[in-house]
């Protein structure tokens, strides 16, 4: 990282990112996360039935991203989206200089890549490009692997920030008002926790129908519901502890209300600790995730998940390389978040900036 | 009879239970009438029982043992003796059958609340003696259980029965017209807590007529072409043990376990709670010399062992705790189970399949009408040429299963001889929908219409192995017409309700078919079904304010005039013939209607079993829709201990993989 960079932030941030980076285990596993999260979100270009360039008759058509082309387009006789492979073979074998650049895995995650035969798995084979074989509908696992961790990784991402933004809220609010609200509060929170998560799941599932689209932000709220309690415990003590300090005091006193002192005075200084969680709440959101689908009560098929991938290959473990890639997957994701956990946790341990006299 | 259930999952041989005794079941059914007047003090079951007699006396009539000679001149008696069997004879007895059951169940009553779980199966609908049976080989034909004879009076819509002098109850006690009498009494008490049957018995049946202990006849209130059926077909139930039946008698009665006329007891010590029953043969059981029963019912023991995942039940039979097991998923057939499995290729495990010949589940996609734009019968039809079952049955299926030509296939005779299934066709379901409006094709490949509407329905089912990848394919496929179905699956109770109340827009789901003589429309079918008031006065016009009607069958919403009085001719018909004359106009119909997407029907059963069980020649009976269910099989515990010892010293039998297709619809 640039000294610019670092000549940004605070010179305790700044020494807390240096240590992170010295952390190599962390920091490289951090790095191929990121790698995998880039790779993912551009996954349509890697894995994907669409090609990225068709060159036919002239035109030059980028089929990725946008609505379908048909196979009267390019000369079918059908109205559905056509198929870029056959389409490919087709032109190939035809005089004109068209063609079709296909990506490196031309499936699509939902697609049946073996038309024309029995839906079974498949192992895995170089030359047909399924490089992890192929599931019971014959979809590519590869592309469900990749697409169902873009799920992951998304539902990842607004699981921590709507789990914070709620634990935080509400822990610092009972701590700084005190009295009856924390009271209340601290009550209500107790009932709650001890709602059946899984039977609400269940319950709200069949109240909401599917609704594509949405189903990822529905799941999310559902679980979103249960998940910021203990980040609200912590939070409430933490600020207890602040709220006692001088500067406090001295921004009260200087007629801060109590958003700003909570945002802008307590809420830094409980900042450091926090962070050492949120790798630990993106481990707690993909496993949940992939329980959920395990079980079939989370996104509806077929929508591409690796809950669903390990349900199927659990059920088919004489197809080992449905299992084998769903859990390697998962395994070797959970691994790198959590070092990289790790390496974040020790990076910000106070006790390495703190000296005894 | 079809079930008010939706089918279960093929979880276990068992299968395709019947709700209740000898078929007379459909839970939920038609509007329950049970009225339930309130009774201050109860004066106990035999006083209740004098007073209801007396009460109903239009009902329940008493006559001079004489008479029955002179009710009875002229009729002719049959007890079925010419028939052949459908069992080996000289099956062996003995050895323990070990048969799996996904839950544990919630009571040991055979009616009632809860009553209808797995476990029934052993304790009433398998096992338990009607007064006659049907020939399972051949339909229309009946042969005898407690009844030794019957005489059917046309004329008088009356059947007489004389019980066989040697019936007997598992303790003893013979079975009599007190007997009898006790069942219509107690299946149409307000106290019995199970409105289905309450409307059953006071609507199937007009009178029971007592001669002496052992002559009776029961008198219907139409002609029907299954008269002898309808009167004859259902378990009595004994008297001499609901001394204390009345209010609150589901609590007293959840695990008691009653005297039986079937083969099998239950004793108190061979109960493991939540983990296993087992069930004893009466080694003295009455009926086990007599033509029909003797050759079947052959184990000593049924041990019935709770496990909860399929996937653990296969392992379990695999490790030879369990001795057979159904293969009907195509993935236990072709892969767990392969012809080149070692327990196979061995010899430990043979495997069979059975072409069954017995009305099948008719799954597939009810369109609900009333949801629009459903309502639009282009619409529904261009459905029926987007959705490719054909390419589940070949490639799903793997060939083995077939696109349903009607809702009512398996009957012994075609219910309609010439209409199939609209072949895939996305052109011809492009075309449809545009007639209903639907031109234009969104960025994802779906149509839309003027309004902006895509043309997306949500498919709504419930958990069960491969439902998912069944619809999965559905989805794709669909999108090639246009069409995008969501897929919504839900746990059984919750779908199966949301069907009920016609809240789905379109539901994949499948009736379980009792082997009756023919269909039966008026459930499914009928507007009475559909909705409270279908029509304005007129009797035509659909009625603009017309609520679903829920808790109906009528998963479809069809409302349809035509069809209502064709359906109304159908249920009063009185031959055959005429039966199936107005089954061909109706599935007609049915066929235009276009609210039913035919779906795929597997007639066959196959599953695997160790050496040590043996069938008789020719495996199973005719209209079996499992392995168990006629209890044709033996264990031989000799053949049992060879195999085990082989396998544990690496010997090897030659393999049996068989097929019988005796009975295969060509």
């Amino acid at each position: 990282m640039s000294a610019a960079f670092y000549s940004r932030l605070s010179p305790d941030t700044a020494a807390k990112f240096r240590r992170f980076r010295r952390i190599r285990r962390g920091w490289w596993s951090f790095l191929v996360l990121l790698a995998f999260s880039a790779l993912s979100l551009a996954a349509e270009l890697l894995v994907n039935s669409r090609p990225l360039v068709v060159h036919y008759q002239g035109r030059w058509i980028f089929p990725t991203y946008g609505a379908i082309h048909t196979g009267r387009e390019f000369g079918f006789d059908y109205d559905y989206e056509v198929n870029y492979r056959e389409l490919q073979t087709r032109l190939a074998a035809g005089p004109g200089g068209d063609w079709v650049l296909l990506p490196p895995v031309p499936y699509g995650a939902t697609e049946n890549c073996n038309v024309g035969e029995v839906f079974k798995p498949r192992p895995p084979t170089w030359s047909g490009r399924h490089f992890l074989g192929t599931d019971q509908l014959n979809r590519d696992i590869l592309a469900r692997l990749l697409y169902g961790y873009r799920t992951a990784l998304v539902f990842a991402v607004c699981y921590v920030a709507l789990t914070y933004l709620i634990g935080v809220t509400l822990g610092c609010a009972m701590a700084y008002f005190g009295g009856w609200f924390d009271l209340t509060g601290q009550r209500l929170i107790e009932i709650w926790s001890l709602v059946p998560f899984l039977f609400v799941v269940i319950i709200l599932r069949s109240v909401i129908p599917p609704s594509p689209g949405w189903d990822l932000w529905v799941l999310l709220g559902i679980v979103t519901l249960f998940s910021w309690i203990s980040v609200s415990y912590y939070m409430r003590s933490t600020t207890y502890r602040e709220k006692a300090r001088e500067y406090v005091a001295a921004a009260q006193v200087l007629g801060a209300g109590p958003a700003r002192v909570i945002f802008v005075h307590i809420l830094p200084n409980t900042l450091a600790t926090l962070v050492t969680f949120i790798p630990f709440t993106v481990t707690a959101a993909i496993s949940s995730l992939t329980a959920l689908d395990f079980i079939g009560f989370g996104l509806p098929p077929p929508t591409p998940s690796w809950g669903e991938l390990l349900h199927q290959g659990t059920g088919n473990l004489n197809a080992p390389w449905i299992v084998s890639s769903a859990f390697t997957a998962l395994t070797v994701t959970l691994i790198l978040v959590t070092f990289v956990g790790e390496a974040i946790r020790e990076a910000f341990d106070p006790k390495h900036f703190t000296t005894y006299e | 009879m079809k079930r008010f259930q939706p089918v279960l999952p093929l979880l276990t041989l068992t299968l395709l239970a019947v709700l209740t005794g000898c078929g007379k079941k459909d839970a939920g059914a038609g509007p329950a009438t049970a009225a339930n007047p309130p009774v201050p003090s109860f004066p106990g079951m035999e006083a209740d029982l004098a007073r209801t007699v007396k009460e109903q006396a239009a009902f329940y009539a008493f006559k001079p043992a004489a008479d029955f000679a002179t009710d009875t001149a002229g009729l002719t008696w049959e007890d079925g003796s010419q028939l052949p069997e459908f069992a080996d004879p000289a099956a062996k007895k003995g050895g323990t059958a070990r048969i799996w059951i996904p839950d544990y169940p919630r009571t040991f009553r055979t009616i009632g609340p809860d009553a209808t779980g797995g476990i029934r199966d052993y304790l009433l609908d398998d096992v338990a003696m009607c007064l006659l049976h049907r020939h399972p080989n051949l339909p229309g034909s009946y042969y005898p259980g407690l009844a030794s004879s019957w005489a059917v009076s046309t004329a008088t819509k009356t059947v007489f029965f004389r019980l066989d002098p040697a019936a007997r109850w598992s303790d003893g006690h013979p079975v009599t017209t007190d007997d009898i009498v006790f069942s219509f009494y107690f299946m149409r008490s307000p106290h019995l807590g199970d409105p289905w049957y309450n409307d059953f018995y006071a609507k199937t049946y007009s009178r029971l007529t007592v001669y002496d202990p052992l002559s009776f006849a029961i008198t219907l209130p139409e002609l029907k072409p299954d008269l002898l059926e309808r009167a004859g077909f259902w378990v009595p139930y004994p008297r001499h043990a609901f001394a204390d039946f009345g209010p609150g008698w589901l609590d007293k009665f959840q695990w008691r376990f009653l005297p039986t006329t079937a083969p099998y007891v239950l004793h108190d010590e061979d109960i493991e709670k939540g983990q296993s029953i087992t069930l004893t043969r009466l080694t003295d059981w009455w009926a086990r010399d007599r033509k029909f029963w003797r050759g079947r019912f052959n184990p000593d023991r049924l041990r019935l062992v709770v496990i909860r995942e399929p996937d653990k039940a296969f392992e379990a039979f695999r490790r030879g705790d369990l001795d057979i097991f159904g293969l009907g998923a195509p993935t236990l057939w072709y892969e767990k189970l392969a012809d080149t499995d070692e327990l196979v290729t061995k010899g430990y495990v043979e495997k069979s399949k059975f072409f069954n010949r017995t009305p099948q589940p008719n799954w597939g996609l009810w369109l609900n009408e009333a949801k629009p734009p459903l309502d639009n019968r282009d619409l529904r039809e261009g459905i029926h040429y987007a959705t490719n079952f054909q390419l589940v049955c070949d490639q799903y299926f793997r060939g083995d299963a077939v696109v349903m030509s009607t809702s009512s296939d398996g009957f012994g005779w075609r219910t309609h001889p010439t209409l199939t299934a609209r072949p895939f066709n996305p052109a011809r379901a492009r075309e449809l929908f545009a007639q209903a409006g639907y031109t234009k094709q969104g960025p994802d490949g779906v149509l839309t219409n003027a309004g902006g509407d895509r043309l997306s329905f949500h498919l709504l089912s419930y958990k069960r192995p491969g439902t998912d990848d069944i619809l999965a394919i559905l989805k794709q496929e669909a999108l090639k017409a246009g069409l995008e179905f969501v897929i919504d699956i839900q746990d059984a109770t919750t779908a199966f309700k949301t069907m009920q109340e016609k809240n789905h827009e379109v539901a994949y789901i499948a009736l379980n078919i009792d082997a009756e003589l023919y269909p039966r429309y008026w459930e499914c079918y009928h507007s009475a079904n559909a909705y409270d008031t279908p029509y304005l006065p007129d009797g035509v016009t659909p009625n603009p304010a017309r609520k679903p009607k829920p808790d109906t069958n009528n998963m479809t919403s069809v409302a349809n005039p035509a069809l209502d009085a064709l359906i109304t001719r159908y249920d009063h018909a009185t031959t055959l013939d005429e039966i199936k004359t107005l089954a061909v106009q109706i599935e007609e119909l049915l066929h235009q209607d276009a609210s039913w997407v035919n779906g795929w029907a597997q007639p066959f059963i196959r599953l695997g079993s160790w050496r040590w069980v043996k069938w008789p020649e020719g495996f199973n009976a005719m209209q079996a829709r499992d392995a168990v269910e006629m209890f044709v099989f033996s264990i031989d515990p000799a053949a049992q201990e060879e195999t085990l010892a082989a396998r544990k010293a690496g010997r090897t039998f030659p393999p049996s993989i068989r097929v019988f297709d005796q009975y295969k619809q060509k």
